[in-house]
């Protein structure tokens, strides 16, 4: 690849955005690409809202990705999705799960919820995105595991057009990255993933 | 966080890891024998990194109480030839203040560095200043990297200077490349941890009269840098053919101009800054002598652009300046490489691609996505403890002069937060002028013994009366769960050798004891001490998880639920929530998520209606 891949994870503290921006990682520098990447530390507690950039290719120079132009969202909660799908350039690529945990502004308005569950589809359309939404707690469930929720949607993003790595280069950084006992259950979150993505297109 | 196995590997190898990992590194490659800091975002990882791999490498490192001790530590190191490091956070910087104006004056021996982590945009800091204007104020040469690579490159040349020129470095870094994860190439180093020496000479002693000979030494010593830095290798120089325009820059500045002048798709004579204090003249007047224009690209204060504008005209040149001058970048918050790309196209020209639409639908859509503001965690004894003190004294019934921590995010009574240990500071002020309201000030066991002793002794000293709320909660919780002394002083018994007469302590998951130890103390004439002792919860509870032992939860039982708000609407613990669903009399409920709740027991003791209880 020539060109530097740009792309944007996001969700709420606690649903594992590291673990998958770390297998991408990996995956990238086994190929002999570069990482660079930037994330937040400090205020992000558990329930907060996180975003990593990750950007791989073989020459690169900021950190950061500026509104308008990662070629892929990765959305681990869809109001988070909503809240970050401006970094997407036009006609950029969102994977993003169907998940939406409780934030605190809800507390007090109770029909908030209803609501942006009902205008979610609408909402993240005002986008000029190719939106691909997936029902990421229903597939890690049918994997084994709550938890694998992020790498069923790293199996989606294996499947994206353009996308700078494969799927066996990602399952052999995932053997790197998560521990060998939840290995099982990761691996079959993530080919869940690669089908979800295959029978929408 | 890369594993310590990575990190200390005594081999050549691309590693994947932080550029504070970088830093640490670098540190590691260059031979740091001691190493002293106090935690502070962004520096934290980079203490925590040689913390951990102090012990494996058989080199000396510690937390220290504050960063002033920090530094006097690495300081005495390095005076004994001995290669010494520091790191903190820019505001950290200050507390250090008192020792590096004067350690200037009087150089090093072996190699000492010192780390800041700026903190432009706030992420999470108290304010945005520019430790580049030390390098003028403080006579300190600052090296600043423009990416996580060069983080770990520059610690090690750091050390190297030092020595060369007897003098303390500061390695600036700011939370983008702090935080970056990149693949860093590691190399191989050479451990040659040996005694130090302490030669006796009056150089060490700061007494007027050798202060007043060193200054000129020091001014003498800062001008050998400045000509030996286009040699140095930290000024490169990115000429092309148009001399119209050219960029001076540093740091991750450079990094956006780099990108931005992509985006543009424009070729412009770049001039990048490895050191900003002193600066290379020679560079800059060569490089600035046939251009039309000169532009600056930095975040936060006009530091290049004032102090090379003024060089400038001391050598008779007048290019047109654009930078903070002309309003092309803004004096606040971070950059990105759009900034920077908007900035250069309005003076050189080129075309960034269009995000009117994307603006658009931002704007018709922000209504719909939900505020989601640091809280404090599940079961945070904080939040107890805050809870109880909001029922004894109402918000606008009291004065309550809280501090830098975790409690920083209390949502309901805090009204002063300035800088580590002004929660003490301030009550005493507060306690002279304020007469008709109960003064509280509130601090946490690591911000006590960081600065809050000092300000107690005050308190005592002055009879001052307020009443010291000191959340122990047995760690430095907010930038990583770091230790500090409380794990062997006791807290009361400090208190009790400083002359403090009322000392009380209580546990804040006992709700009625809380509110009714708080109130006792208000019986009180000042300073009261009282201790809130509870380990942080979320530490507690990633322990409990990892021995694999079983957290006794709390649920919620809808029938009995009346949806009044009280556990989720006041107390706002994030493990409580509304349910998507009715119960039978059509009404939704408050719902306690099991894989987060810790069983702290707190919501049960406060539901009205007696509707939560533990998990059988």
């Amino acid at each position: 690849m020539n060109e530097e891949y740009k792309m944007v994870l996001v969700g709420v503290g606690g649903q594992g955005i590291l673990t998958i921006s770390d297998v991408i990682a990996i995956a990238a520098q086994e190929k002999g690409l570069h990482v660079l990447g930037s994330e937040v530390h400090g205020m992000a507690q558990k329930g907060g809202s996180v975003i990593t950039n990750l950007k791989i290719g073989k020459r690169l120079y900021s950190p950061t990705i500026p509104i308008g132009s990662c070629k892929a969202l990765v959305g681990l909660e869809e109001n988070e999705t909503l809240r970050y799908i401006k970094f997407l350039e036009p006609g950029g690529i969102v994977i993003t799960s169907k998940t939406m945990l409780y934030p605190v502004g809800w507390k007090k308005d109770k029909s908030a919820a209803d609501i942006a569950h009902q205008k979610i589809e609408e909402n993240l359309a005002q986008f000029k995105a190719n939106i691909i939404r997936i029902d990421a707690e229903k597939l890690a469930l049918e994997a084994g595991l709550a938890l694998t929720q992020n790498i069923v949607l790293l199996g989606a993003l294996s499947q994206i057009e353009g996308f700078p790595l494969s799927d066996e280069e990602l399952k052999d950084a995932l053997k790197v990255r998560v521990p060998s006992k939840y290995l099982d259950q990761n691996l079959r979150a993530f080919e869940l993933g690669i089908e979800a993505v295959k029978n929408k297109t | 966080m890369a594993k310590l196995s990575e990190l200390i590997a005594n081999e050549d190898k691309r590693v994947l890891c932080l550029g504070n990992e970088a830093i640490a590194r670098g540190a590691i490659e260059a031979g740091v024998q001691v190493f002293a800091a106090y935690p502070g975002t962004p520096s934290s990882e980079i203490s925590m990194a040689l913390n951990a791999a102090a012990p494996e490498l058989g080199f000396y490192a510690e937390w220290s109480t504050n960063e002033k001790v920090a530094m006097e530590v690495a300081f005495a190191a390095s005076i004994s030839g001995i290669r010494a490091m520091t790191a903190c956070k820019h505001v950290g910087l200050n507390v250090a203040a008192d020792v590096f104006y004067s350690f200037m004056y009087m150089g090093c021996k072996g190699g000492f560095v010192t780390i800041v982590g700026d903190d432009p945009h706030c992420f999470s800091s108290q304010n945005e200043q520019d430790s580049r204007w030390l390098g003028i104020s403080a006579n300190f040469p600052i090296i600043e990297p423009s990416n996580p690579h060069e983080a770990k490159e520059f610690t090690k040349l750091a050390f190297e200077i030092s020595e060369q020129f007897e003098i303390p470095m500061l390695l600036r870094s700011t939370t983008r490349i702090s935080h970056a994860r990149a693949d860093i190439q590691f190399n191989k180093y050479e451990t040659n941890f040996r005694e130090g020496e302490f030669e006796k000479t009056t150089q060490f002693k700061c007494l007027p009269a050798i202060a007043r000979a060193n200054h000129p030494k020091l001014l003498e010593k800062i001008e050998t840098i400045k000509q030996w830095i286009p040699e140095s290798g930290l000024t490169v120089v990115e000429e092309c053919s148009d001399n119209k325009f050219g960029i001076i820059t540093s740091g991750i500045s450079y990094a956006y101009v780099k990108d931005a002048l992509k985006e543009l798709n424009l070729e412009v004579s770049i001039l990048k800054l490895g050191m900003v204090s002193p600066l290379d003249e020679a560079s800059i007047i060569k490089f600035s002598k046939d251009k039309d224009n000169i532009i600056f690209i930095e975040e936060v204060d006009p530091y290049l652009e004032d102090r090379i504008s003024a060089l400038l005209i001391q050598n008779n040149l007048n290019p047109k300046i654009h930078g903070k001058c002309s309003g092309i970048t803004k004096r606040y918050h971070e950059l990105n490489s759009r900034i920077v790309a908007e900035a250069l196209s309005k003076t050189i020209g080129g075309k960034i691609s269009s995000v009117t639409e994307i603006e658009k639908a931002v704007e018709e859509t922000k209504e719909f996505i939900p505020f989601r503001p640091p809280l404090f965690c599940a079961g945070c004894q904080h939040r107890a403890a805050f809870y109880e003190l909001s029922k004894v004294v109402r918000k606008n019934n009291g004065i309550f002069s809280s501090d830098i921590g975790c409690y920083s995010l209390d949502p309901w009574v805090t009204d002063t937060i300035v800088c580590m240990g002004a929660s003490i500071g301030m009550a005493n002020g507060f306690a002279r002028v304020i007469k008709d309201k109960p003064i509280f000030a509130i601090i946490g066991d690591s911000t006590f013994f960081h600065t809050g002793l000092p300000a107690l002794a005050n308190a005592v000293y002055h009879k001052a009366n307020f009443n010291v709320l000191i959340l122990d909660n047995r760690m430095t919780a907010m930038t990583g769960f770091q230790p500090n002394p409380t794990e062997s002083i006791p807290i009361e018994e400090v208190v009790k050798g400083m002359g403090v007469e009322y000392i009380v302590e209580f546990d804040p998951y006992d709700f009625e004891n809380g509110k009714k130890t708080i109130e006792e103390a208000l019986k009180h004439e000042g300073p009261t001490v009282i201790i809130m002792r509870k380990i942080c919860a979320n530490e507690w509870w990633r322990t409990q998880r990892r021995k694999g032992e079983k957290i006794e939860v709390y649920s919620i039982d809808p029938e009995i639920c009346i949806a009044c708000g009280t556990c989720i609407v006041q107390y706002q613990c994030p493990a409580i929530s509304w349910s998507l669903d009715t119960n039978t009399k059509g009404k939704r409920y408050s719902v306690i998520d099991p894989s987060m709740c810790t069983g702290c027991s707190v919501c049960s003791q406060i539901c009205p209606v007696k509707a939560i209880s533990k998990v059988e």
